[in-house]
C-alpha cells in the first residue's frame, strides 16, 4: 500500500514540476509582448466592469428585489463567481486548448501524443495568459462590494464551501471544454462551438431563479452555469443546502468522468493529417 | 529490433462526386471507399541499422512511420519494436523512440529552443548531470550555440531543423524515426544534418529508418533500402543490389583531351549528355570492361569515372515495370 502511495506521489510531484515549466514558458511568452500584457491587464478588468452593468440595468436605482429572492448584493456575489469563473476560462482553460485545435489542424498533435505523458494533461497546461489574473482580482473588489452592502461577513464554514464550490465549477467548466476540443477531432474546425458556449456560459452571470421550468433544468444539468456560478454565491451566503453541495459534486465527478472518456475516445479515433 | 509481419492499414474517406447537386446528395447518403495506405508490409530490422524507406507521395511511407513509433493504430497483421506493442504508447517505449518531422515541427515558436528542450528534460525525466552532457554534446555537434537562446521564429528553416533534431535526442533515444529530415533545406544544410545523423546513429548505435524524397539522402545514410508503392513492398536490398535488380547498367563520365569529341560516341553506348571534350555514356553491366578498353586504346582520355545510374532513374523503372506488372495483373482477372 505505501509502495502505491509513494508511487503516485512520485507522479504527482513529476505532473506538478512539469506544470511548474508550463506556467514558466507561458510567462516568458507572455512577457515578450510587454505592451500586450499591460494592455490585456486593462482590458480584462474593463470587461470585469462591464460584467456588473447589467445588474444596474436591471435593478435601477433603489428598486429592490427584482429577480426573485435576490437581493443587489447577492446578485453581486453571482456575477463575483462569474468573473472569477471567466478569468480561469480565458487564462487558464481556453487559451491551452485552443492550441490543441491548431494542433489537430496542422497535424502536430502528433509531437504531443509520443510524450511518456499524459497528452490531456499536457495539452490542458500548455498555455496560459497570466495577465488574466488582473480580472480575477476584480472578482475579489466584486465580492468585497457585495458584502459591503449585504452588511455581514461569511463564517470561516461559508468560505470554505464558497470556495470548494468555485473548484467545482472549475473542473465543470474545464470538463465542458474538454468535450468541445474534443468535437475538434471530428470537424477540425470548432472556433463556432466554442463561441456559443462562451455565450452560453454568459448566462452565469444571472442568478438561476430568472429561468423557470424546462431552461432551469437545463441550466442545471445540462450546461450546469446554475451549478458554476449560483451554487458558489449560495454557499457563500451561507444559504446552500447539503442537498445542493451534494448535487454539485455528483455532477461535477460525472462531468470530469465523461469528459476524461471523450478525450481517450477523440484520441483514439484521431488518425493524424496526413502529410 | 523491429518485426512487422503483414502490416495493414485501410482507411475508409468519404468520397464526395463534384459538382452541387451531388454535394447535396452527399449531405444525406455519403459514400465511402475504402483506401490501403498500406496493404500487408513485412520486414525486420536489427538493432543499430540505418535503413530507408522509399517510395513515392502516398506509398504508405509515413503510413508506416506512424505505425511503427504508436501513432496509428494498425488495421491487420504485427509490428513489434524493441519487444513492445507501439500502439499502446507505453512510457517505456515512448522514451526509447523519437519521431523527426521535416514538416512539422514540436518547437515552440515564439521561445526559444532551450524552453523546448527544457519542457522535454521534465517529461522525458532526463537527469539534470546528463541533460546538461548531452546539451553540451548537441550544441557542439550541430553548432546551434547562440541559436539556441533565439525565439524559434526568428531561425532559419535549416538553423530550426538542427534545433529540432536536439530536442527529440536530448532524451537520447534508441530508435529514430525520421520523415523526410531535410526537406527545404539547401544542399550545405542537408550536408550537415546527414553528417550529424550518422554520427549519432555510429555513437550511441541507435538504430534509425529514414523516409525521403530526396535520393541523395538515402543513398549516403542507408546501406539498406526498403521500396514502398501503395503500401506493398516492391524492393529490400542495398542500393547496389536494387540497381542491380532493376537497371543494370554503370555510367560512364569521359573527359578527352582537347575540346572535341569523338564522331561515333553512340557506338559504344547510349549518350546521356555530350559537352566541350566530356561526354557521359550510359551502357549495360556486362559490356562495361570491354567498351573501356575500346576507349582507352582509340581515344585519349583525360578522366574517367563509372559510377551508377542515378537513383531517381532507377526507382521510375522500378515504379513504371510495377505499374505495368499491376495492369497485367487486373488484366488477368477482368
Amino acid at each position: 500500500m505505501s509502495g502505491v502511495l509513494r508511487l503516485l506521489g512520485a507522479s504527482m510531484w513529476r505532473y506538478f514540476k512539469l506544470l511548474g515549466i508550463q506556467l514558466k514558458a507561458s510567462l516568458l511568452l507572455s512577457m515578450q509582448y510587454r505592451a500586450d500584457f499591460f494592455i490585456d491587464a486593462v482590458i480584462s478588468l474593463f470587461w470585469a466592469a462591464t460584467a456588473i452593468a447589467p445588474l444596474w440595468v436591471v435593478y435601477g436605482d433603489k428598486v429592490q428585489g427584482k429577480i426573485p429572492g435576490w437581493s443587489l448584493g447577492e446578485a453581486m456575489l453571482v456575477v463575483g463567481c462569474f468573473v472569477f469563473l471567466q478569468t480561469v476560462l480565458d487564462g487558464a482553460i481556453q487559451p491551452s486548448l485552443q492550441t490543441v485545435v491548431e494542433h489537430i489542424r496542422k497535424g502536430t498533435l502528433d509531437f504531443v501524443l509520443l510524450k511518456p505523458a499524459d497528452a490531456q494533461f499536457l495539452v490542458s497546461t500548455a498555455r496560459f495568459q497570466p495577465w488574466k489574473a488582473s480580472s480575477f482580482l476584480a472578482s475579489l473588489v466584486i465580492f468585497a462590494v457585495a458584502f459591503a452592502r449585504l452588511g455581514f461577513w461569511p463564517s470561516l464554514g461559508n468560505w470554505a464551501q464558497g470556495a470548494l464550490l468555485l473548484l467545482l465549477a472549475v473542473v465543470l467548466l474545464y470538463s465542458l471544454w474538454i468535450w468541445v476540443v474534443s468535437a475538434a477531432f471530428i470537424v477540425v474546425k470548432v472556433d463556432n462551438l466554442t463561441f456559443l458556449l462562451s455565450s452560453v456560459f454568459d448566462i452565469g452571470r444571472w442568478p438561476s431563479s430568472v429561468f423557470r421550468g424546462i431552461l432551469r433544468w437545463v441550466f442545471t444539468f445540462v450546461i450546469p452555469t446554475a451549478l458554476m456560478t449560483t451554487f458558489p454565491a449560495k454557499a457563500l451566503l451561507g444559504v446552500l443546502s447539503w442537498a445542493e453541495l451534494g448535487l454539485a459534486v455528483v455532477c461535477t465527478v460525472i462531468f470530469a468522468v465523461v469528459s476524461r472518456w471523450v478525450w481517450l475516445r477523440s484520441i483514439r479515433r484521431y488518425t493524424s493529417a496526413s502529410s | 529490433m523491429i518485426e512487422v509481419e503483414n502490416l495493414k492499414k485501410y482507411y475508409s474517406v468519404f468520397r464526395r462526386e463534384p459538382g452541387l447537386k451531388n454535394s447535396l446528395k452527399a449531405l444525406f447518403r455519403r459514400h465511402t471507399t475504402e483506401v490501403k495506405a498500406v496493404d500487408g508490409l513485412s520486414f525486420h530490422i536489427s538493432e543499430g541499422k540505418r535503413v530507408g524507406f522509399l517510395g513515392p507521395n502516398g506509398a504508405g511511407k509515413t503510413t508506416t512511420l506512424k505505425m511503427l513509433s504508436g501513432l496509428l493504430y494498425p488495421s491487420g497483421g504485427k509490428v513489434l519494436v524493441d519487444g513492445h506493442l507501439p500502439h499502446k504508447r507505453e512510457t517505456s517505449f515512448l522514451k526509447k523512440i523519437i519521431l523527426v518531422m521535416g514538416q512539422k515541427q514540436q518547437l515552440l515558436w515564439d521561445l526559444p529552443p532551450l524552453e523546448t528542450l527544457e519542457l522535454n528534460r521534465a517529461i522525458y525525466e532526463v537527469p539534470m548531470p546528463v541533460f546538461r552532457k548531452r546539451l553540451g554534446e548537441l550544441t557542439e555537434l550541430l553548432g546551434i550555440g547562440p541559436q539556441l537562446r533565439t525565439p524559434t521564429r526568428q531561425l532559419s528553416l535549416g538553423e530550426r531543423m538542427k534545433c529540432e533534431l536536439a530536442a527529440g535526442l536530448i532524451h537520447g533515444p534508441k530508435l529514430l524515426f525520421l520523415d523526410e529530415p531535410t526537406i527545404g533545406l539547401d544542399v550545405s544544410m542537408q550536408q550537415t544534418i546527414r553528417e550529424f545523423i550518422r554520427s549519432y546513429n555510429e555513437r550511441e548505435g541507435a538504430t534509425l529508418i529514414l523516409t525521403s524524397h530526396n535520393m541523395d539522402d538515402v543513398e549516403a545514410l542507408c546501406p539498406r533500402i526498403l521500396v514502398i508503392d501503395k503500401g506493398r513492398l516492391l524492393f529490400d536490398g542495398s542500393v547496389a543490389e536494387l540497381v542491380a535488380q532493376v537497371k543494370p547498367e554503370k555510367r560512364i563520365g569521359l573527359r578527352f583531351e582537347g575540346s572535341s569529341l569523338p564522331e561515333n560516341l553512340e557506338a559504344y553506348g547510349r549518350v546521356i549528355s555530350a559537352g566541350a571534350g566530356e561526354a557521359i555514356l550510359q551502357l549495360g553491366l556486362g559490356e562495361v570492361s570491354e567498351v573501356l578498353g575500346q576507349l582507352l586504346t582509340r581515344f585519349a582520355i583525360k578522366d574517367l569515372t563509372v559510377e551508377n545510374p542515378p537513383l531517381e532513374e532507377v526507382m521510375s523503372e522500378l515504379f513504371s515495370k510495377h505499374a505495368l506488372t499491376r495492369n497485367e495483373e487486373a488484366a488477368e482477372f477482368s
